[in-house]
């Protein structure tokens, strides 16, 4: 009798499981793709836009006519891209190219995990108008090992860092010609104190400044920062590493830090940097004290944040690899069709009409000409904004190269021709294109990452004096073994010069 | 009898004891009030921020009561409140569909490894165990629900994860296990079969274990913003704390390249805007959970042996 009961119990439990298995395996079939043709796919950071298939389907169909070859384009939002793409590079998920940089989708670890492909001959075979746009010692910064990984687009690459200072305080104090006449950091002084007794007595305006520690960053002064606060003089040759805080610059850059500090130019309360843009926008100060300058640069920064700003570049323009490297693209080792990826950057990178496609959407629904001569757009149809157009990922250094986009502003205009220039005429770093291998020191960077993390604020900002600061941050940092890692690189950068 | 000398004596001792006891009972209200401050005042904090006045949040920073009064933050977001409702009716929905169906599996499951006569018992309780101290790790679990279940960008990836928690699973385990064998006895030669002791016998009694079970699965369903950042790329199916976590870590992602430096995107949202965000996500689960605390409260001895 039991044994019948169990039976039938028995039977219904594999049952249920059967039916719970059923329900498990139902599963959505993957799509096929309707054209024959192969179908590459390009992940980058970036929001959905709501136009996105439209575009899409016009850059296969422009694509398909020329390297016969269509393109499915996922951007993934800002927040989610480094875990999604690094999942998908760990997991060996299908891709075709993906957005990389140094600070996104680190280009460096994926480089040591072989998750790209070397791109040396792919883009001198498939590539060769890419290729030639840029100088060999540009396509130098990119390599890691020996070979190139990243597909560079060209944008400013140089940081010729200088003052904003908001036109209408300018002229409202008459300093428009003071300022524009700088030649130095230190010339700055009187205008901001001017500028601070203006604010003294003003009722929105606060500060004449905000965030200082700008002054610090090592290519201010002609410096090549490598990593943790390691340097190299760019006019040096032989390319000696220093310790950026035992320079004379980084003193005279503390000591302008301090006394702007003491004499109150600049909010004591080191937490509102985070909110530095905000502030800034709120019009509560009126000094961007060292900012990157560049050809259309102050109609930029007066489109994001509402000012009107005049600026002045100081920085000796330097080509260094963080510099060149900010923005790549990379090619999946999962590629089926690495010789169409790298065809599709040739598109990207040399035909305007297509690389507008991509970063600025389609003629007629979301741009049309305002003057095609100076390659001026506006948005389509009167929409109010870009915003509004349904396509706008305004993130043209992503995509390409940026000197062929479409101007957006009248005052824009001649910009490109002019970054252009600045990047050919910039000085190299005698080290451009070497890349420190940290990993024989990773304690020692992680020490020395953790000083440097405790005094940078107070450095930064003028809290502390700098004899102390500097004696004191000297005295941690070679506990903390710094001068490892600095004979460490020494011995790689002359392997590398050696080997050049 | 005792003496004058010792009833004063008592009496003082009896003093001391009142005030040592009033002494412990104000410190520990007094440290149970300091925290519950702690926990709350973030809370009015962020409230207060969304209704503060953006200029004037910068200005003035964060404060318990708004320096300036404003409503902006909310009528940007009700402006297009698309994303916002989608966002809700998924989590609404997976929350709902997922807490049933969890509950339903687990209990099924639970009552199965109850049962002493069950022939697979010990093989079962292996098989489920196991995975609470052993699993593949994050990318073997990414291959298989993207490369071999393919559930990537739907619903179903949202749901499955916590389809069977093997620690709620125990739970209800030990619970249906002090059942009294004899109900089932009982029932059986009043001639029930095994679904009918299960339906009409086991989960009417064991109703708190699974309020306090499908209190925490649908806590887990409502809170759970990680598996959207693994599956989900679809922006129409981004759950409501996924659509949050997105909101604060692109404004994260954008300040980072602003440092970078030679590169700019578009907006930001203003600091009032993803606080009057976050109160629009975390309101309606706070009320959700005073509803069902006292089953919380009841439930979370269950666990343990009597």
């Amino acid at each position: 009798m039991y044994a019948v009961f169990f039976k039938r119990k028995f039977t219904q439990v594999v049952l249920m499981a059967m039916v719970l298995c059923l329900t498990f395996s139902w599963i959505p079939q993957p799509q096929v793709s309707a054209q024959d043709l192969p179908r590459l796919v390009y992940i980058y950071p970036g929001s959905p836009q709501q136009d996105q298939a439209v575009v899409q389907e016009a850059m296969s169909a422009y694509m398909a006519e020329r390297i016969g070859a269509t393109i499915e384009l996922r951007p993934v939002d800002w927040g989610a891209y480094n875990d999604q793409i690094g999942l998908i590079n760990a997991s060996g998920e299908q891709y075709d190219i993906a957005f990389t940089a140094p600070w996104i989708n680190n280009y460096y670890s994926n480089v040591t995990e072989e998750y790209f492909i070397p791109l040396d001959d792919l883009l001198q075979e498939y590539a060769p108008n890419y290729w030639a746009s840029m100088t060999p010692e540009t396509w130098e910064a990119a390599r890691v090992g020996g070979s190139i990984y990243g597909a560079i687009n060209q944008q400013i690459f140089v940081k010729p860092f200088g003052p904003y200072i908001r036109t209408d305080v300018l002229e409202a104090l008459g300093l428009v010609e003071q300022f524009e006449a700088i030649t130095s950091y230190e010339d700055l002084l009187p205008i901001l104190a001017t500028i601070q007794e203006f604010a003294d007595q003003d009722d929105v305006l606060t500060q004449a400044t905000y965030n200082l520690a700008p002054l610090n960053y090592a290519e201010n002064w002609g410096y090549d920062p490598i990593a943790v606060e390691l340097v190299v003089d760019t006019t040096d040759a032989t390319a000696q590493v220093q310790i950026y805080s035992q320079t004379e610059a980084y003193r005279k850059a503390s000591q302008l830090i301090r006394d702007w500090y003491v004499a109150g130019y600049s909010p004591s309360d080191v937490a509102v940097w985070d909110e530095m843009d905000a502030a800034w926008t709120a019009g509560l100060y009126a000094v961007r004290v060292s900012d990157i300058v560049k050809p259309g640069g102050n109609a930029e920064v007066a489109a994001r944040w509402g000012w009107e700003v005049t600026s002045v570049a100081i920085a000796e323009p330097v080509l260094t690899t963080a510099g060149v490297i900010a923005t790549l693209n990379g090619v999946s080792y999962t590629s089926e069709y690495p010789e169409l990826a790298v065809a599709f950057l040739e598109l990207l990178n040399t035909d305007p009409v297509f690389y507008n496609m991509l970063s600025k959407g389609l003629e007629g629904i979301h741009w049309e000409w305002e003057d095609q001569e100076a390659l001026l757009i506006r948005p389509a149809n009167g929409a109010a904004s870009f915003a509004d157009t349904g396509y706008n990922p305004n993130t043209d250094w992503m995509f390409g190269n940026v000197f062929n986009a479409y101007y957006t502003d009248i005052t824009q205009v001649g910009a490109w021709p002019e970054t252009a220039e600045l990047n050919r005429n910039a000085r190299p770093s005698p080290i451009l294109g070497f890349t420190f291998d940290s990993a024989s020191v990773a304690t020692q960077i992680a020490s020395v990452s953790a000083v440097i993390q405790e005094f940078g604020s107070p450095m930064g900002s003028g809290l502390i004096d700098v004899d102390e600061g500097i004696a004191r941050l000297q005295e941690e940092l070679q506990n903390a073994g710094i001068e490892t890692i600095r004979e460490e690189m020494q011995r790689q950068i002359d392997e590398w010069l050696a080997n050049r | 009898m005792m003496s004058q000398k010792q009833k004063l004596r008592e009496l003082r001792r009896q003093d001391t004891d009142r005030l040592m006891s009033f002494i412990g009972r104000f410190s520990v209200h007094f440290a149970l009030i300091f925290f519950s401050l702690c926990c709350l005042i973030p809370l009015i904090i962020i409230i207060s921020a969304s209704f503060t006045d953006e200029i004037a949040l910068t200005r003035e920073g964060y404060t318990l009561f708004p320096s300036m009064f404003s409503t902006r933050a909310y009528e940007l977001i009700f402006k297009n409140p698309r994303a916002i409702i989608q966002a809700y009716a998924v989590t609404i929905f997976v929350t709902v569909v997922g807490t049933v169906i969890a509950l339903t599996l687990m209990s099924l499951l639970a009552y199965a490894l109850s049962r002493k006569e069950f022939v697979l018992r010990k093989p079962l309780s292996f098989f489920v165990f196991f995975t609470m101290l052993f699993n593949g790790g994050i990318v073997p679990y990414y291959i298989l629900m993207t490369q071999y279940l393919r559930v990537q960008d739907t619903l179903f990836a949202l749901l499955l994860p916590y389809f069977v928690v093997v620690f709620y699973v125990l739970i209800l385990r030990t619970y249906f296990a002090a059942l009294p064998e004899e109900l089932f006895d009982a029932a059986r030669v009043d001639g029930a079969g095994e679904w009918r002791i299960f339906f009409s016998i086991v989960l009417p009694l064991a109703k708190p274990a699974l309020a306090t079970i499908g209190l925490f699965t649908a806590l887990n369903y409502w809170n759970d913003w990680t598996t959207s950042l693994y599956f989900i790329r679809d922006s129409d199916l981004y759950p409501l704390q996924y659509l949050l976590y997105i909101i604060q870590s692109n404004a994260r992602a954008m300040q980072i390249q602003s440092s970078v430096g030679n590169i700019t995107v578009g907006d930001v949202p203003t600091q009032s805007a993803r606080m009057a965000m976050a109160v629009l996500a975390t309101g309606p689960a706070a009320v959700f959970f005073l509803f069902f605390q006292r089953y919380l409260i009841r439930g979370i001895t269950l666990g343990s042996f009597k």
